[in-house]
């Protein structure tokens, strides 16, 4: 899952997004409104998390852009006063939800989980497809019940195939979600990753998790379980 | 200085001036307008009335000769040059002609036909001007034959010129001195007027250098309303400083408890895990404790000079915003509000007091919420009912008196019910926790609305 992080102070910016990366999620992040406009407008994203306070662009009018050109993805926002009118103006302009500052980051890791469920439809917190579950804030894999040891980035791609499992999904457009705006992309990688996902989760070759559409991409064939 | 730097007393002065003078030239135009036209027509009067006196006097005989006798009841007709002049033609052919007139000439009007009256000005060497009536007169002797004169009288216009000179001169006399009197009696009544004006601004000098708390309550009514005003809101600016003050103080005393302990810990502990444990905690408290010591501090209270909020559009916004962020819990929400109220209130206050009671339902509910809002003779009354586990009746007074403990006291539940009860105090309403018919909590708030 790629995340965008929009937030001025330093020290908190850089707090979240190690701790995001710990938790093995993709983060961008943004000192100002503006550098926050042109990445949420230029990457996909799967949730977005937005001061309210921002220089150059505040976080009500970035969210409202953001809106007004279409962009979908799940929005938290961040606050520091707690004001309830702040919150429902945020939320009035597109956010999907707030935390008040100081938070846990265990908080903001949960909503950022639950947020990205509900926008592709799970409702569960345990993401669970046939015999193979994943659970996003202990980050476990298992098989049957049998802890299924990933790589970091092999637990991203699965991750974003669980989410949106039975959805055809481009190298490209997994690319775009596991990897950082700066990394250096090559989408041949996804080929390999797909192999090991396959023999980690397969290793006998009779569930076949993970179907080929060719030219077209990657679908998570077993059915959710909701 | 332009007009709007023009202080009450000038502008009244300045208007009413104008007005007087305005007033004042209208009346001595119109009055001089109605003197000339009743002296011209007194004039023209006169001149009818020698007229009349010279054809009494005239004698016509038969051949159309007319005698005429040496007394005319006017004597300026005999002294020459005397302004009054009377002169009978016939055709070109002077009849008659009055003593006044000897060696004058003056080019009178012709025949204006049998008895035409007929008035006209002429003037004598250029400069005198006079009136003139020329009177066409038939006579018809014995025999039936008719002779036509013309009878002219003029008089020198000299006289009424001077009549008006006078009286023109008095009028300006007489409206001047009006004038000069209004004007003066009207600086003395604007000065004895305005004066408690002046007053109010020593009284209010008074309150700024400290010798006074309040404004008196002895000013005129019209001043009285704008005076209690400014005492309401003096009031209402010495509680929020109090409120101020009090927070901080609260907020600086609260603070140190949870420093003392973690310095404490940190100077006695050795344990790393239990340390960070509690720093976890003291941080959570500090924070919870500049939270609610900053709404307390910036809750307005109730006061007049605030705008009207719509309670209802605030309830709308919380519950929509509150159905997103809980959208996952799919909660009924169900939400009565009879008519729209408004009150006087911050709407940041409104915003919070019924944010964290509401965010209290849709967190504790099962399914269910909801809201109700009426209005009872001056009370706004709001119900939020949720169909949780409810709070046992011996938690309750705790909950929502918390805030007054907090630096003695850590809990689970966040500070919003102690935030929204403190609100409620500060807009002299009440609050109260029941059992819902729903089987949670019901809270009930009460504002009265003034």
């Amino acid at each position: 899952m790629r995340i965008l992080l929009v937030e001025d102070e330093i020290h908190l910016r850089e707090q979240i997004t190690e701790q995001l990366k710990k938790q093995h999620l993709t983060v961008d992040s943004a000192a100002d409104g503006e550098e926050g406009l042109y990445l949420g407008t230029e990457y996909p994203y799967d949730v977005a998390i937005i001061d309210l306070g921002l220089p150059k662009l505040s976080g009500i009018e970035l969210i409202q852009q953001l809106r007004s050109i279409g962009k979908d993805f799940p929005i938290i926002i961040l606050t520091a006063r707690g004001r309830w009118q702040d919150k429902v103006e945020g939320l009035e302009s597109g956010a999907d939800d707030y935390l008040v500052k100081p938070f846990h980051i265990e908080e903001l890791l949960a909503r950022i989980n639950a947020l990205a469920r509900r926008a592709s439809g799970w409702s569960s917190s345990t993401l669970q497809c046939g015999p193979i579950s994943l659970n996003p804030s202990s980050q476990e894999v298992a098989n049957n019940g049998d802890i299924v040891d990933l790589t970091a980035y092999e637990y991203r791609l699965l991750h974003y195939l669980m989410l949106n499992a039975g959805n055809v999904l481009s190298k490209t457009e997994l690319t775009d979600h596991i990897y950082q705006q700066d990394h250096d992309r090559d989408s041949n990688v996804i080929e390999v990753f797909i192999k090991r996902l396959r023999n980690k989760l397969d290793p006998d070759k009779s569930l076949n998790p993970i179907e080929t559409l060719r030219g077209r991409g990657y679908r998570l064939t077993l059915p959710r379980d909701n | 200085m332009t007009i709007k730097q023009l202080s009450l007393n000038q502008r009244l002065l300045l208007a009413v001036s104008l007005v007087l003078t305005a007033f004042l030239g209208l009346s001595a135009f119109s009055l001089n307008n109605a003197f000339q036209a009743s002296a011209d027509s007194a004039q023209r009067k006169q001149i009818q009335n020698y007229m009349y006196s010279i054809l009494i006097a005239a004698k016509f005989d038969d051949s159309g000769f007319v005698a005429m006798p040496n007394d005319i009841a006017e004597p300026k007709f005999a002294v020459p040059n005397s302004g009054l002049y009377a002169q009978i033609t016939s055709s070109k052919d002077i009849i008659w002609q009055s003593k006044s007139m000897l060696g004058l000439s003056i080019p009178l009007p012709d025949y204006p036909g049998a008895t035409n009256e007929h008035f006209s000005t002429i003037w004598l060497n250029d400069n005198i001007s006079m009136l003139n009536l020329a009177y066409g007169i038939v006579w018809e002797n014995e025999q039936g034959e008719q002779f036509h004169y013309t009878l002219n009288i003029a008089e020198d216009l000299d006289i009424i010129v001077q009549q008006k000179a006078e009286f023109q001169m008095s009028l300006w006399q007489w409206l001047g001195g009006t004038g000069l009197i209004l004007l003066i009696a009207q600086a003395f009544i604007l000065r004895w007027s305005l004066r408690p004006l002046h007053d109010v601004a020593i009284d209010l000098q008074a309150i700024k250098t400290g010798d006074r708390n309040r404004l008196p309550s002895d000013y005129p009514k019209e001043l009285n309303q704008i005076t209690e005003n400014i005492n309401t809101l003096l009031s209402h600016e010495e509680s929020r400083r109090d409120r101020y003050k009090n927070s901080l103080a609260d907020l600086a005393h609260s603070l140190k408890t949870p420093l003392a302990v973690f310095r404490g810990e940190l100077e006695n502990s050795a344990d790393l895990t239990g340390l960070k444990k509690l720093g976890h905690e003291q941080i959570d408290r500090i924070s919870d404790l500049v939270n609610y010591q900053l709404q307390r501090a910036s809750t307005e209270g109730q006061s007049s000079f605030l705008a009207p909020v719509s309670l209802a559009n605030i309830i709308n916004k919380i519950l929509s915003s509150l159905d997103k962020v809980y959208k996952a819990k799919n909660i009924h929400q169900q939400c009565e509000i009879e008519h729209d109220i408004y009150i006087h209130a911050d709407e940041g206050d409104m915003y919070e007091l019924l944010g964290n009671l509401l965010e209290n339902a849709y967190k504790y509910c099962n399914s269910k919420v909801t809201v109700f809002m009426t209005l009872q003779l001056n009370l706004v009354e709001i119900h939020i009912d949720d169909d949780g586990n409810g709070i046992p009746p011996h938690a309750r007074e705790d909950i929502l008196k918390r805030g007054k403990r907090i630096d003695t006291q850590i809990e689970g539940q966040g500070l919003g019910l102690a935030i929204a009860s403190d609100i409620i105090t500060a807009y002299q309403g009440e609050i109260k926790l029941e059992n819902s018919h729903l089987g949670g909590a019901k809270f009930i708030i009460q504002i009265p609305k003034y």
